[in-house]
């Protein structure tokens, strides 16, 4: 799935590169440290803090009381008064209860206070559906942070950008929001030792083409990839981006893949209306790529409606690789 | 809702165009995609089709010239109530016109002062020919750069994206098949009378026009504002414009035809007026239809003399492509700057009829053996008594103007300084004032 993965380079699983990337920042930075609930003996609710409680102690690795909004409060402290907090939620979708802090105060303090200080906070936040964990433990809402000046949202899709945009998060004086599709915990990929960073607000080329643009986050950038693939045998040259940061967007990268294909198609997860992809496609149409356009741009994401329970209806309510395949064939080939 | 049928923008640096004529009376109906009227700019002249199926109301009077993106006629549906004319129509230079009066658009005045540059027209509106089309032109904006940069006209193309739509593939294909080279046409001669087409309105003495070699009646376009008080009939010469493509074995039985197309309209007196070849042809008419000549104007005309620059009528006759077709066409001008790439792609498109270039390159080997004129009427000049003058060029790389010196005394001569081959296109306003003055 990843196009770095080689078999003879040292592969890890997306969670446990988080692992890794938590690791070496509590090694090398002593104001690095964890917060969240279970992350602690229990490992964490997937299980990517792990053992490192063991490691690096419990006054480094900290169990918070059961309250999204009194962890973020003082996770959102401690990175004002000079540490380097990484709060992780058990489910994206408590950011609901926590979002005082999240948005008015991490995101604010800066602004509101001169720049005389800052946040240097990073949350990470397990998301997507596909586990059969319902409305409430679902949800891709990535672009209710995404609306917030002074908070970055990064999304990756492979255990290489997990641990790179972990580390580049943590070097950023500002919060960071990563959302980490729980479907690619388990996914395996070549991830490079030691520290690194992969760039906040640079999106990805997965895969060159020059018929049709798709520009996927997460784990649609994986169905991209497996629907660029089928594509070719259609003759169909899909180019896939990986959007990687939703804020701020790679703007360059976007427009000059369009300018390229002149056909775009968005694929996210979190729901069509509002969302990430309506973002993008704005930001074509705005823009001089818009001349280049040669048909309609079509978003693809989850459907106006809670993730079902049923898990057919679950799948039916976010993109599949199979939809991917038609809209790409109906755009390049001019039936919309 | 009626839908506006625009004045499309057909050529690169085109403000205006001129209603030529309409296909179909008021009240009658078109369906989408017939064509509608005629429009004529300062460069060439074409078909444009109806942008909707519906019935023809408040239609632009014949010559009326009408800036590009404004309203020229509106089409209902069936059953619709037809009211008021929704909007007047634009005038050139800003002000609405009154619809019914032709006159009021195009006034005299509007004709350019001699030897002053031609009046400042409105600065188009680029994105009106192509965006104020809602019922007419669907196109994505790909294609839309595309043709806005290939000047091509967006109204002219076939779409094959969903619902009609132009995709960047159309303008593409389109391009592709200006490029494509034809295989060396075969000529197949066609019988037939030669068309001729007519002014709307113009009173007196009609004035009889007879275009040049690789030319049409289209040609005569920017001087006939001037002339248009008296009726005005073209005579596509054969093989040219929507003349049958005869075969024409020498400048004899090229004659005979126009003359015989001459006779034909029965006309008691007529004003000849000739360009190039077309000035031969008058001035052999004039020669064998004295009495019924009221006058002769030979615009740079042929025949006086044997030189003419074989290899541009051989190019042009030969061009496939406007690429190939834009040098020549740059050759027949003193400012070449006249011949845009869209001027030369529209000249290309009016030229894309293998057959009909192939009927050309017979008939100017005919006509111009080996880069000779092997016609000569020297001696008709000198024998024909009715009031004549020669303009011409003397910038003109065609036809060397030194030949206009032969003529006798009685004979006017006006001469321009850095004008080519085409002063009624060069300098539209002069020639028209001088052809006005005389008929």
């Amino acid at each position: 799935m990843n196009a770095h993965s080689k078999p003879d380079l040292r592969e890890l699983s997306y969670a446990e590169a988080i692992r890794e990337a938590m690791d070496i920042a509590l090694t090398n930075d002593p104001s690095v440290i964890l917060m969240g609930e279970d992350i602690g003996v229990y490992g964490g609710a997937f299980q990517v803090t792990g053992d490192l409680v063991d490691k690096h102690g419990t006054d480094r690795v900290m169990d918070t009381p059961i309250s999204e909004l009194g962890g973020a409060g003082v996770a959102v402290g401690a990175a004002l008064t000079g540490l380097k907090p990484i709060f992780e939620f058990q489910f994206s979708d408590f950011a609901a209860l926590a979002m005082e802090q999240i948005v008015n105060q991490a995101a604010k303090v800066r602004y509101m206070l001169g720049g005389s200080v800052s946040v240097p906070l990073v949350m990470r936040f397990p998301a997507g559906s596909g586990t059969g964990a319902a409305a409430q433990h679902s949800q891709s809402i990535e672009a209710w942070l995404g609306h917030v000046p002074g908070l970055k949202v990064v999304q990756p899709s492979t255990p290489e950008d997990a641990k790179g945009l972990l580390l580049a998060a943590l070097e950023d004086p500002d919060p960071v929001m990563i959302f980490e599709h729980k479907i690619l915990y388990k996914m395996k990929g070549h991830v490079p030792e030691g520290h690194y960073t992969t760039p906040i607000g640079k999106a990805a080329i997965r895969r060159d083409g020059k018929d049709v643009s798709i520009v996927a986050t997460s784990l649609m950038v994986h169905k991209a990839m497996q629907a660029a693939e089928q594509l070719e045998a259609d003759g169909i040259d899909a180019e896939v981006i990986d959007l990687r940061t939703v804020r701020p967007m790679d703007r360059d990268t976007v427009l000059s893949s369009v300018r390229k294909t002149g056909r775009m198609i968005c694929v996210y997860e979190g729901v069509k209306t509002l969302g990430v992809g309506a973002e993008i496609s704005a930001m074509v149409a705005e823009s001089d790529a818009f001349d280049y356009l040669d048909a309609p741009i079509i978003r693809l994401g989850g459907a106006e409606c809670p993730i079902p329970y049923n898990p057919e209806l679950e799948k039916a309510a976010v993109p599949q690789m199979p939809d991917i395949l038609a809209a790409a064939r109906d755009v390049v080939k001019g039936r919309v | 809702m009626p839908v506006e049928v625009i004045m499309p923008k057909v050529d690169m640096d085109m403000a205006s165009g001129k209603v030529m004529s309409w296909h179909i009376e008021i009240g009658q109906s078109v369906e989408k995609g017939e064509p509608l009227f005629d429009i004529e700019t300062d460069k060439a002249a074409m078909e444009v089709e109806a942008p909707a199926t519906g019935i023809l109301h408040h239609a632009a009077p014949e010559g009326a010239e009408i800036p590009i993106g404004k309203a020229v006629a509106w089409l209902y549906a069936e059953g619709e109530e037809v009211g008021e004319q929704p909007a007047p129509f634009a005038a050139v230079g800003g002000d609405a016109a009154p619809a019914p009066e032709p006159a009021e658009a195009l006034s005299d005045d509007s004709a350019p002062e001699p030897g002053s540059e031609p009046e400042p027209r409105p600065e188009p509106e680029p994105e009106l020919a192509y965006a104020g089309d809602a019922e007419g032109i669907r196109a994505t904006p790909a294609a839309r750069r595309l043709a806005r940069e290939e000047g091509v006209a967006l109204a002219e193309l076939p779409g094959t994206g969903p619902r009609g739509r132009v995709q960047a593939f159309d303008v593409r294909e389109y391009l592709k098949g200006l490029a494509t080279p034809s295989a060396p046409a075969t000529f197949r001669p066609e019988t037939g009378p030669l068309h001729i087409s007519r002014s709307k309105g113009g009173t007196g003495t009609p004035v009889v026009m007879i275009h040049g070699f690789a030319s049409d009646a289209t040609s005569w376009a920017p001087i006939e504002s001037a002339i248009k008080h008296r009726p005005l009939i073209r005579i596509d010469l054969p093989g040219h414009g929507k003349s049958p493509k005869l075969r024409i074995r020498d400048f004899a039985a090229l004659v005979k035809e126009v003359r015989a197309a001459f006779d034909g309209l029965q006309l008691d007196q007529a004003h000849l007026v000739g360009h190039s070849l077309g000035g031969a042809v008058a001035l052999a008419l004039a020669d064998t239809r004295e009495r019924k000549v009221s006058s002769l104007s030979l615009i740079a005309p042929a025949g006086l003399g044997p030189q003419v620059n074989g290899e541009a009528l051989n190019g042009i006759c030969k061009a496939t492509r406007a690429e190939s077709l834009g040098p020549w066409l740059r050759s027949l001008v003193a400012d070449e700057s006249l011949i845009t790439d869209g001027y030369a792609r529209l000249a290309m498109q009016a030229r894309s009829d293998a057959n009909l270039r192939a009927a050309q390159l017979a008939m100017a080997d005919a006509l111009f053996p080996d880069g000779v004129q092997a016609f000569d009427l020297r001696a008709a000049l000198g024998r024909i008594e009715v009031p004549a003058r020669i303009l011409w060029g003397k910038s003109d790389a065609i036809l060397p103007w030194s030949h206009a010196l032969q003529a006798p005394g009685r004979v006017a001569l006006h001469l321009f300084d850095g004008v080519g081959h085409m002063p009624q296109l060069e300098v539209a306003g002069e020639v028209g004032k001088i052809l006005r003055a005389q008929l």
